[in-house]
């Protein structure tokens, strides 16, 4: 190198001179590409990108109120304490009987916890103001990641099975427990499920038959089910004996034949004026039914829970939705034996592997194709070494997107193949000009290396700057507000970083690659010659 | 290349041939910016995204039984079992079905009533599949809602789809500020006719309770403290006897929770045998409250009841009383059904209020003779809309400006930063007739979208390259002392091959991105726009080149 008489000005030619002859130049390449690999790999997957949304829900329940009192006395005055708070873009008030809610949406892009406490900060503040007679307020934050489930399966009778409501509940339970303990699973809930109860149905003509009032059979099965903790007593040598009354309640027995009153010299039992029974929580009048195919027809109308799962934030929907899916499977065998059949019928890991595995195949289809195109213009070497920058990119763009928190989902892969059309152009300009240079005649007598850093260097100026326009064009786009803003996010985080990268790895990899792929065309000074022009050079070989 | 140099070398020797470049190039211009006015080309912020699911969101009118609500859920159902494309619906009855994207902000976690129900309907693997999500839920809709919404009067029903991006309460939402809530209901039951009869809108609902019978017992004091009873006894075992109530529970072993003891009348005695007066007191008779000394009091003694109207929630929104209608539309953009639904307000209106325009689209009305304030505001994806479009057009402008300064620090001269800025905006051209021509190609409308603009602000650093490739090479052609024109000939000539490399590139990367349903538009509006781009910067930007002192 130090025989080369040129004087590198730019950055580029830095690069390029520093890079040329350094055995870590390819050690550097093979590092990135397998960064970028581990990262791609390790970069929790989602389908949509995540939007923080901050907001919640206040609600104060006063019995018997009616629409008018609570907005009057409740949601009005509560409405105005939390406009006190410094980032509330909107409160909606809702003032129904009984019942009054505030639901409050921060700005987006507000941080969620400080917004929480804020919240629960303002109500706790204010307890005193709420009028006689309200429950204590419940403050209940949105979370989207951890409200909406990424898997849901609905759990149903098998046909011709008779399994009762309430069993096919207490299995479910018992699966949700399980299901609970794979890791960064975080909610889950039961959507139509129906508990156990003792439904005593009175009759109203046998209690008025018997001259009875509801208020008596109250106290009676009050006085029944009670538990108290075991009574300890001691032996007169010091050991300690404890003994305890049993809850009266064993069976369903224990409860008909509990005696509500004398009447004329006989005991009334329960059973004498109500039905009793063990079975579902009727008063519950919200209910799940399923309806799928079998064998290209539709069953009939079938009752079902639907279990719901969620995640933590920023973890891999991917991986979570294969485990419970695993978890699943390994129950099918039991609960068939039981008579439960069960349906996945949300499975966003799925949908999110499809999207990112569908975009990053498209992305791959793009560089075959941007590869063939600079074959036949540029000639295949030269199309070798800017397809190989391609990857590296690509890879320190994950790589900086994952130590960034960034997820993979569908706006970061867009963001990459929109920038791919950017990325490559640097390196080709870079090899175009290495191209010029070679079958120039002023470069007869030069040094292989000192063209390539020439070349290099040359070019730097102007496309450091147009790369600079292209970066300055999507900076503003990150200052884009609402929730398309948030949305769009992941554009203008990684297609900067991807051109940034572009022109470095442009400058380290082209010139490298070129002094092992290309050859400097044996010339002569006479020798007549196109160099500008590769195209019509290739068209003249043929 | 040569012959390529010879033509602009000769145009840029012609005063006529310049004109016509300069001409035909406005002409364009002001020809694709026209086509979004005359609505040959329509906005929209994101299109519609086939998925492999939907939902049906059913509302029968405030007051309806669970009963009755199911009737409403198998009718629906009953029409979706006769699609081939659904592998499996499920039915969530009095409760909001699992949140999703959509749910999350029309509510649907805060569902439990007798009155509303949820349908989600899973269809098979869109790959495989012919019909588009929301070309079924196109053609089913008006299918569901004619045989299902009469069934009981009042009843609404809505497809909702899954949104392509940010989710919204609706596309089209009318928040309807007032004082007086009653007119405010007769306000907002016009306003949703006139949604209804607009063409491309559909699922129109009034966010409020309908106001329906019920009745009030009024409790005797007198008489309650003379018979030995108190009030709070009474609302008890009223609440007891028909409402029921776990008055004990039991642990368990064996058991995930408690096991409540549920005390209610049964069904068959506490059934009233019509919706009337009087068998709510025969029923009330019957019904006897023990007092101190243990005599039995018939409840229907010590009340007495009256038919009332119910009173309905009320909504509020930053502190002013609102009512929201809401609409969505069906296969087309929420701007142009809301420009006609806004004039057929203002006029119906403007009999009896005086109708002022506020902030952008929102109007005021103001009762001629009470001279009461309702204020009528558009929230909504259309909202949203407007605030995108408008950051992004903030983005582009801010885009602009900084390529500018960026140009005059690198060639201090202001004539040459306008040059490459006007060619660099002129890609819109590309842009607009690119939609224009894939909405001819495609079936469904091909809307420009959020997408697009990003496409076109990308554009904007693309197409500045091209100029200043030009210019750069022109001017160091010029250094060694070559004529203005030749020079700008040449340099065109030669920068031609790697301008046209790299469109090739971007144009080659972008066609997949055109097929996606988001980001289509912006696949679009790089492909057309850098062909556009290539064409300015090759012939117009020439032209300017020549016309200006500064090189």
């Amino acid at each position: 190198m130090d025989k080369s008489n040129y004087k590198v000005t730019d950055v580029a030619g830095k690069l390029a001179k520093g890079f040329l002859h350094n055995p870590l130049t390819s050690l550097l390449g093979v590092f990135l590409l397998l960064v970028g690999y581990i990262a791609l790999e390790v970069t929790p997957r989602e389908e949509d990108p995540q939007i923080e949304i901050s907001g919640g829900a206040v609600m104060v329940v006063l019995p018997g109120a009616t629409p008018k009192q609570i907005d009057n006395i409740i949601v009005k005055p509560l409405e105005r304490r939390i406009k006190e708070i410094k980032g509330v873009e909107h409160i909606y008030g809702v003032s129904a009987k009984n019942v009054g809610i505030v639901n409050v949406m921060y700005y987006i892009g507000e941080n969620r916890e400080s917004s929480n406490l804020k919240l629960y900060d303002k109500v706790m503040q204010n307890m005193d103001q709420l009028p006689k007679g309200t429950m204590q307020p419940i403050v209940k934050p949105f979370d989207i990641d951890i409200d909406i489930p990424i898997v849901t399966v609905a759990f149903y009778p098998k046909d011709g099975s008779k399994i009762s409501t309430v069993a096919l509940y207490k299995k479910v339970k018992y699966i949700q427990n399980e299901l609970n303990r794979i890791e960064n699973v975080a909610k889950t809930t039961l959507k139509g499920e129906k508990k156990e109860q003792y439904n005593v149905q009175v009759d109203l003509k046998k209690l008025s038959g018997f001259h009875l009032s509801m208020g008596q059979i109250v106290n009676a099965l009050k006085s029944l089910a009670v538990d108290v903790p075991d009574v300890k007593n001691r032996t007169k040598d010091g050991k300690l004996v404890l003994f305890g009354v049993k809850n009266a309640i064993e069976s369903i027995r224990d409860v008909k034949s509990l005696i509500i009153a004398q009447y004329m010299g006989s005991p009334i039992y329960l059973r004498d004026v109500a039905d009793v029974s063990i079975g579902e929580n009727i008063q519950d009048f919200r209910s799940a039914e399923i309806l799928y195919k079998k064998d290209g027809k539709f069953n009939t109308s079938k009752k079902q829970i639907t279990l719901t799962l969620s995640k933590l934030k920023g973890t891999n929907a991917v991986v979570i939705a294969d485990k419970i899916q695993e978890k699943l499977d390994e129950f099918k065998e039991t609960l068939s034996k039981e008579g439960i059949d069960f349906k996945v019928t949300r499975n966003y890991g799925v949908r999110a592997d499809e999207a990112v595995n569908e975009l990053v195949f498209h992305l791959l289809i793009s560089i075959v194709i941007i590869a063939l195109l600079l074959v036949f213009v540029l000639g295949w070497k030269e199309s070798l070494i800017v397809t190989f920058t391609v990857p590296a990119i690509l890879a320190v763009t994950i790589f900086v997107a994952f130590m960034t928190g960034q997820t993979i989902n569908r706006i970061t892969l867009f963001a990459f193949l929109l920038s791919l059309g950017l990325l490559v152009d640097a390196a080709i300009i870079v090899i175009e000009n290495i191209h010029r240079h070679l079958h120039s005649h002023e470069s007869v007598d030069k040094d292989m290396d000192e063209i390539l850093i020439e070349a290099t260097d040359e070019i730097g100026a102007p496309t450091n700057i147009a790369t600079l326009a292209i970066i300055l064009t999507m900076v503003p786009m990150a200052f884009v507000g609402q929730m398309m803003g948030q949305f769009m996010k992941p554009i203008p985080q990684n297609v900067p970083v991807a051109l940034f990268a572009s022109l470095v790895v442009a400058y380290i990899f082209t010139p490298y690659l070129s002094r092992k792929l290309l050859k400097k065309p044996k010339m002569h000074h006479h020798e007549h010659h196109f160099q500008k022009d590769t195209l019509e050079q290739k068209k003249d070989e043929k | 290349m040569k012959l390529f140099e010879k033509i602009i070398y000769s145009i840029l020797n012609s005063k006529f041939k310049k004109f016509l470049v300069l001409f035909i190039t406005f002409l364009a211009f002001v020809g694709s910016v026209m086509m979004l006015p005359t609505k040959i080309v329509l906005a929209k912020m994101l299109p519609g995204k086939s998925a492999n699911t939907y939902s049906v969101y059913i509302d029968t009118p405030t007051g309806s039984s669970i009963e009755q609500t199911h009737m409403v859920t198998q009718c629906v159902n009953k029409i979706l079992k006769k699609e081939k494309e659904i592998t499996d619906i499920e039915t969530y009855l009095g409760l909001g079905s699992p949140l999703d994207y959509a749910g999350l902000v029309k509510g649907s976690g805060f569902k439990r009533s007798e009155n509303v129900a949820e349908i989600v309907v899973n269809l098979t693997d869109k790959h495989t599949r012919d019909e588009k999500s929301f070309m079924m839920v196109h053609r089913l809709r008006p299918v569901i809602q004619k045989s299902c919404e009469n069934l009981i009067k009042g009843t609404n029903i809505k497809m909702i789809e899954q949104p392509a991006g940010p989710p919204t309460l609706a596309s089209i939402v009318v928040e309807l500020y007032g004082e007086n809530s009653f007119k405010m209901r007769e306000i907002a039951g016009e306003i949703a006719s006139i949604l209804k009869n607009t063409k491309g809108l559909v699922d129109v609902d009034i966010m409020q309770d309908e106001i329906f019978k019920k009745f009030e017992l009024k409790v005797d004091k007198e008489k309650v403290i003379r018979s030995g009873l108190s009030i709070e006894q009474v609302n008890q075992i009223l609440y007891l006897a028909f409402e029921g109530m776990a008055v004990a529970v039991k642990n368990s072993e064996n058991s995930p929770e408690q096991i409540p003891l549920f005390l209610v009348l049964s069904k068959k005695t506490k059934e009233l045998s019509s919706f009337s007066k009087q068998a709510l007191e025969d029923k009330l008779s019957s019904l006897k409250l023990m007092n101190k000394k243990g005599m039995m009091i018939p409840v229907n003694e010590i009340v007495s009841i009256n038919r009332v109207d119910s009173s309905p929630t009320i909504m509020s929104k930053d502190l002013e009383k609102m009512v929201n209608i809401t609409a969505e539309t069906d296969l087309v953009s929420q701007v142009y059904p809301l420009l006609v639904a806004r004039d057929k307000i203002k006029e119906h209106f403007s009999k009896n209020y005086i109708v002022t325009n506020t902030h952008l689209f929102n109007l005021q009305l103001k009762d001629r003779v009470s001279g009461e304030i309702f204020n009528l505001d558009w929230d909504g994806e259309m909202k949203v809309t407007m605030d995108t479009f408008r950051d992004l057009g903030g983005a582009f402008i801010a885009a602009l400006i900084l390529i500018f300064l960026l140009m005059v620090i690198y060639y201090k001269s202001f004539a040459i930063s306008g040059i490459i800025l006007l060619g660099s905006f002129l890609s819109i051209i590309g842009v607009i007739v690119g939609h224009w021509v894939m909405d001819m190609i495609t079936v469904d409308t091909f809307f420009l979208t959020a997408t697009s603009l990003i496409g076109f602000i990308a554009l904007m650093g693309i197409s500045s390259r091209n100029s200043l490739l030009l210019i750069d090479f022109t001017l160091s052609l010029m250094k060694k002392k070559m004529e203005k024109r030749r020079a700008i000939a040449v340099a065109t000539a030669t920068r031609a091959k790697p301008i046209f490399l790299t469109a090739a590139a971007i144009i080659l990367a972008s066609t997949l991105l055109a097929k996606d349903p988001i980001f289509g538009g912006l696949g679009i509006a790089l492909i057309f726009g850098t062909i556009a781009a290539v064409a300015v910067s090759l012939i117009f930007v020439p032209v300017l080149m020549d016309n200006t002192k500064s090189i």
